[in-house]
């Protein structure tokens, strides 16, 4: 039986054409100019199909008399007109540079997920054991159920001395990482940053680790910077020079508590999303990563006891001892509701400011970008505001008594006012 | 091709506070409040009846802004509400005015129900008085006054339901049946200043977190847009079951990233909901009027942002006409407004263009 082609390579995934506008990829750059000018650059008028933005501008201001300001159906950073953009031509170095990098990085999860699936190692290792084969569905719910089970279970164990500490956390992102399920700690990292790469699951699962987790004091976690789904880690999981996560310090409690899966005005922490799109030169921590590949963990040797050392090689749970008590078994079940998540895309990319299902689960387009409200006031009503000043003012007394005075302006009424008869009919 | 948007002729002198258009079915008149203290009655009619820039009809000035305008039982009658606690109605025809009830504070909205013959305003002073037209109108029959547990800040009735959303995110739903006969009664047996405590049929906390800015309820009597300070719109249905309150969804809209990359959040200021399709436009802050598609959750179109805060869309009956009342606002923090830019912008909308694309 001849070896089973599967997926393109990574060359082959970044040579794809894809659309500057909305990030999405194609097989072909024929295909790629006819979205363009079906998606972006189509007059909401007349429905003509120009070639390019400037095309539409023209158009727009010549045929309709009206002025086009942004480009239809794009990422929030990428409405712009500043570049003009033709297929892949004109796309700035900047944005090219992260789209590859975004590719690289979604690649190798993708190839990490496949591993933890079909319990492959990733170049002729000891097998995973076949329970992980099956993906079985599972919901959200029992996920983070045994997500919660599991971290009490870890609290335990760090209490009780384990070596859980000194473990890697992103151990098991590099492929060159030891069997699946070698350890609680590998195989945690695992599905959290498997999750990542669906919108829901990573902000439930972010939300939960970051309300009770305490982050491992070494991560090294790439993320995926996705444009239409900003990434979010929690801290200390991403580590690294090209990246800019915000730490434990910098995140302040948010002034509101309402229901905790609304996408409330995210805390100001930077995202990666927001700095290669936006085309202002001066970023920090903008992106000179040589091969646009993600970086790789300082893979330095865990202190590992001789009980796990057991278990990364068997790869099945032996007689338990009870401290490092989440097993080989769990992390198979763990992995396959992820997987199943994993397997309906999410549409980030497809509109941009379509209403989104906000009030149950958190927006998939909550930005982590700092947010200024033009009206602050929760008690006060902009009516309110304008009614105390005083060119608005009105007392009541003063009318009622129906004496005017002084400083009553001249358009306000004298005498009586039910009498008055105000009508004024300019066409006279 | 001409433009299908143009500016109504003499427009108010200061901030918009509401617009409505005429509830009869081929109307083209438009009300007008404004915190210039005036009411202008406008019709996009000229004398030859072509649809251009419109008319002024009529003006009626008041002794303070004025917040809300509504039409009442025919477009000739229209009913105020304002900054002097008062709530008028104005015959158009013969120019008289009547008060027909007196808050204790600014009196922000006004609404007639044509269903139950009831006019219901709200007011800061965080009561909703309900008067009814057809008790023969004297002056001695008080209106009923319906106390709230906070201020209202926007009202929007169907034929069954009101919506009333106030601060602290507090929203009611009355039946507006039960409430009509409730504060008949109350006429009838005048006691202690006609206060009637009526408990409302639902009671709900907004969805969104911040201040509630506009509500509407969609014209199918099914349930209701409301907007917050914060950019966002929730779209909710009146029927209480799971299945339905699972249909609820908020969306972020209104919203700029400015040069530093610093999301400018606006506030939402109106909602309408396109009487036909059952789409609803909303207005914001940032000047900007887009239409939406609530049952498909998409955005059907955004048009070009006019050059301040929006603070009013209204769709005519016929839903052809989409009109919008832009004036700077408090965005601004500007005390003073310059002459010509509160304008009202009229929209006439194709056939399609407040349809829904449909589902994906």
């Amino acid at each position: 039986m001849g070896k089973k082609r599967r997926g393109p390579s990574l060359e082959e995934l970044l040579a794809r054409p894809w659309c500057y506008y909305c990030e999405r990829d194609f097989d072909d750059l024929k295909i790629l100019t006819l979205h363009q000018k079906a998606k972006h650059f189509k007059c909401e008028r007349c429905g003509r199909r120009l070639n390019t933005a400037g095309g539409l501008s023209v158009h727009m201001s010549q045929v309709h008399k009206e002025q086009l300001t942004e480009i239809e159906n794009a990422l929030p950073n990428r409405a712009g007109l500043d570049y003009e953009i033709f297929g892949m031509e004109g796309i700035p170095d900047d944005v090219l540079q992260a789209h590859h990098q975004r590719v690289a990085t979604q690649f190798q999860q993708a190839e990490v997920e496949r591993q933890v699936a079909t319990g492959n190692p990733p170049a002729g290792g000891s097998s995973g054991g076949p329970a992980a084969k099956k993906p079985k569905l599972e919901p959200v719910s029992d996920l983070k159920k045994r997500l919660a089970e599991h971290r009490a279970k870890r609290a335990d164990g760090a209490a009780g001395g384990s070596s859980g500490e000194a473990t890697p956390v992103g151990a098991g992102l590099t492929p060159s990482a030891s069997t699946p399920g070698t350890i609680s700690y590998c195989t945690c990292a695992w599905s959290i940053a498997i999750a990542y790469s669906n919108p829901f699951t990573a902000i439930h699962l972010y939300r939960t680790l970051c309300s009770t987790w305490s982050p491992p004091p070494v991560a090294p976690y790439q993320q995926i910077a996705s444009p239409g789904f900003p990434p979010f880690s929690p801290t200390g999981i991403q580590p690294g020079p090209g990246s800019m996560g915000y730490n434990a310090t910098g995140y302040s409690p948010q002034p509101f508590s309402g229901p905790p899966g609304y996408g409330a005005p995210s805390p100001a922490y930077p995202s990666q999303q927001s700095t290669p799109t936006e085309n202002t030169p001066p970023r920090p921590g903008s992106l000179p990563i040589p091969s646009g590949l993600p970086q790789r963990p300082a893979f330095a040797a865990p202190p590992v006891n001789a009980q796990q050392m057991q278990q990364m090689h068997m790869g099945h749970p032996m007689a338990q001892p009870p401290v490092p008590s989440y097993s080989n078994g769990d992390a198979a079940r763990a992995t396959p509701p992820i997987q199943s998540v994993n397997d309906t895309p999410g549409a980030t990319n497809d509109v941009t400011e379509k209403p989104v299902d906000g009030t149950e689960k958190p927006s998939k387009k909550d930005k982590a970008k700092p947010t200024r409200m033009i009206y602050s006031d929760q008690t006060v009503s902009p009516e309110e505001k304008m009614a105390q000043i005083p060119r608005y003012a009105f007392s009541r007394d003063r009318f009622t008594q129906e004496t005017v005075l002084g400083e009553i302006p001249d358009a306000t009424v004298t005498g009586t006012i039910r009498d008055q008869d105000t009508v004024v009919d300019p066409a006279h | 091709m001409a433009s299908n948007q143009f500016t109504l002729a003499s427009p108010p002198t200061d901030a918009i506070s509401a617009l409505k258009f005429s509830p009869e079915p081929d109307s083209t008149r438009i009300v007008v409040s404004s915190w210039d203290k005036n009411v202008y009655v406008y019709d996009l009619r000229d004398e030859n009846g072509q649809v251009g820039e419109g008319k002024l009809l009529q003006k009626f000035e008041h002794r303070a802004p004025v917040l809300d305008v509504c039409f009442g039982e025919n477009e000739n009658e229209i009913y105020t509400a304002g900054l002097d606690w008062d709530v008028r109605k104005i015959d158009l025809n013969t120019s008289q005015q009547t008060v027909i009830s007196s808050h204790e504070a600014g009196v922000r909205n006004v609404v007639y129900s044509p269903e139950h013959k009831v006019i219901i305003s709200g007011s800061w002073d965080s009561t909703l008085h309900v008067s009814r037209t057809d008790t023969g109108t004297t002056t001695d029959s008080l209106p009923a006054v319906i106390p709230l547990p906070s201020k209202p800040f926007s009202i929007s009735l169907t034929a069954t339901k009101l919506v009333v959303a106030m601060a602290s995110r507090a929203l009611h739903i009355y039946d507006l049946k039960a409430l009509a006969l409730l504060t008949a009664q109350s006429d009838s047996t005048s006691t202690n200043g006609n206060r009637v405590e009526v408990e409302p049929w639902q009671r709900r906390e907004s969805s969104l977190k911040f201040m509630t800015r506009c509500v509407a309820c969609m014209p199918g009597d099914t349930g209701y847009a409301s907007s917050s300070i914060e950019g966002r719109v929730a779209v909710e249905w009146f029927d209480p079951s799971p299945e339905s309150q699972a249909r609820k969804y908020a969306f972020k809209c209104h919203r700029q990233t400015s040069d530093d990359g610093v999301d400018v959040v606006y506030p939402v200021n109106a909602l309408a909901f396109h009487p036909v399709h059952g789409s609803f436009a909303s207005g914001g802050g940032d000047g900007v009027v887009a239409l939406w598609d609530g049952i498909s959750k998409r955005r059907i179109r955004q048009y070009q942002k006019y050059p301040s805060s929006v603070a009013a869309v209204d769709f005519s009956a016929s839903g052809k006409y989409l009109a919008i009342g832009v004036s700077p606002g408090f965005e601004d923090g500007k005390d003073d407004i310059p002459e010509g830019v509160v304008k009202i912008y009229v929209r006439e909308l194709s056939e399609t263009e407040a349809k829904g694309k449909g589902a994906k």
